[in-house]
């Protein structure tokens, strides 16, 4: 009865958008973290390979957190 | 000229109830900010206040689902559009008389089923694909999946940043809130705002001022009640916000990351489809998820409880004050005296309860607070 009556499709759109965004985004901003502080301390430590290797996937991160919510919003937007 | 009286009680009433609910719901959108000390509380404010007003531009999918979907347009009279705003309002006030937990989305919802019920019977309700389908379903479905977004979510953040140094990850964190807060201060002025705007929207078809065939929200529609939210919002419920701050668990600015995260994936994602989620629910099933996802015993279930026995309770009791506030304010005829005189007792009501509170004799709740949406 409840599956008639419930847009199943607009139902499991909001499931799955939400655990990507909301897990994704999370993690995609841990990375980041972890990549910043990781470059700090190596790069502090002399370890400049690592340090750019961590700077890298920082960035990369923070660039794809940036980037979901935008794309998030653009979609919002333009619905 | 009496109906034009009427619409302008109504856009009031619901421009009034539209403050009500950013008074109320401030607390949902930056308590995990305040508490966590990732921004100062009137800063935490003021930026929540200014993105809900942003958010409430952004779509107008839900108002076209309040004011399309769960009651006929064409069935529904001015006075009962009133009497529904009335129901919610009451209910507001009583919940947060007593602190109990309630939402303020499911007080409007319940409040207009409940009104039109009265007025026209069970046939203006869409029960099934507008209440059971775009309601009560995805308003079951939001707070478990917040709760699971935000315990996965902050499991994978421990295992990620769990071996760093916590000063840089606790800064790290508290600015990322900053964005999150952002985000759900804007996932917020969407979902809730739009609320409004389809009742004033029902109100002025049920006028006649916009025909049904030709559905759109004014733009001063959108504007009015994107501004009351942001004032509520700004003006803020402190009390309400020590309790989503501090009463569920205490929280570590990870946990508060991942739950406005969260919330705010959730809260957009049902905004864009037209969802009307109660999004104090939500965000508490995204701030439970992330304190059982460290430590089951962290969490106040006693809190948690009540949260989900106002849950619950909501809906009906806004229905039944709904129906009565119809019923009474036909008492005075269909013209405006019924609106003006039933506005009147709802103040003096309100002004009552707030004297009453103020002077400390309200009865408190164990273990809950007012929390709305």
């Amino acid at each position: 009865m409840i599956a008639s009556v419930v847009d199943t499709e607009l139902l499991v759109e909001v499931v799955w958008v939400s655990l990507v965004a909301g897990i994704g985004v999370t993690a995609a901003f841990g990375f980041a973290l972890l990549g910043a502080t990781r470059a700090l301390e190596l790069g502090r430590d002399g370890r400049v390979g690592e340090a750019t290797l961590f700077g890298v996937l920082g960035a990369v991160a923070m660039a794809a957190v940036v980037a979901a919510i935008v794309f998030g919003i653009v979609v919002l937007v333009n619905k | 000229m009496g109906s034009d009286v009427i619409v302008v009680i109504v856009v009031a009433t619901a421009l009034t109830f539209d403050f009500t609910n950013g008074f109320h719901d401030t607390a949902n959108v930056v308590a995990t900010s305040i508490s966590t000390r990732a921004m100062a509380p009137r800063i935490a404010v003021g930026y929540a206040a200014i993105l809900n007003f942003v958010g409430a531009f952004i779509s107008l999918e839900v108002a076209a689902t309040i004011a399309n979907d769960v009651v006929d347009p064409a069935a529904v009279g001015l006075i009962a559009v009133f009497a529904g705003l009335v129901g919610a309002i009451a209910w507001n006030l009583i919940t947060w008389y007593f602190g109990l937990p309630s939402s303020s989305s499911h007080a409007l919802i319940g409040g207009m089923v409940g009104a039109v019920f009265a007025a026209e019977g069970a046939g203006a309700i869409d029960f099934e694909d507008g209440i059971l389908g775009k309601v009560v379903v995805p308003g079951v479905v939001a707070p478990v999946l917040a709760f699971v977004v935000g315990g996965v979510a902050i499991v994978l953040l421990y295992r990620i940043v769990g071996r760093l140094r916590p000063g840089p990850v606790t800064s790290g964190f508290r600015f990322g809130q900053v964005i999150s807060g952002g985000l759900l201060a804007l996932a917020h002025g969407t979902n809730d705002a739009q609320k409004t705007m389809g009742v004033i929207t029902l109100a002025l078809v049920a006028n006649g001022t916009i025909s049904q065939n030709d559905f759109h929200v004014p733009d001063w529609v959108v504007v009015s009640s994107a501004t009351a939210i942001a004032l509520g919002t700004y003006v803020g419920g402190w009390r309400i916000i020590k309790t989503m701050g501090s009463r569920i668990h205490k929280m570590d600015s990870a946990q508060g990351f991942a739950a406005q995260g969260a919330g705010a994936a959730v809260i957009l994602a049902a905004s864009k489809v037209g969802f009307p989620l109660s999004t104090t629910q939500t965000i508490s099933g995204a701030v439970i998820g992330s304190g059982a996802a460290k430590r089951l015993s962290a969490v106040r279930w006693g809190v948690a409880g009540n949260i989900l026995v106002a849950w619950v309770l909501t809906l009906p009791a806004a229905a039944c004050i709904g129906a009565l506030t119809f019923g009474i304010t036909r008492v005075f005829g269909t013209g405006a005296a019924g609106p003006v005189i039933v506005s009147a007792l709802i103040l003096a009501g309100a002004a009552f309860l707030f004297v009453r509170r103020a002077q400390g004799r309200a009865p408190a709740v164990s273990g809950a607070a007012g929390v709305s949406s």
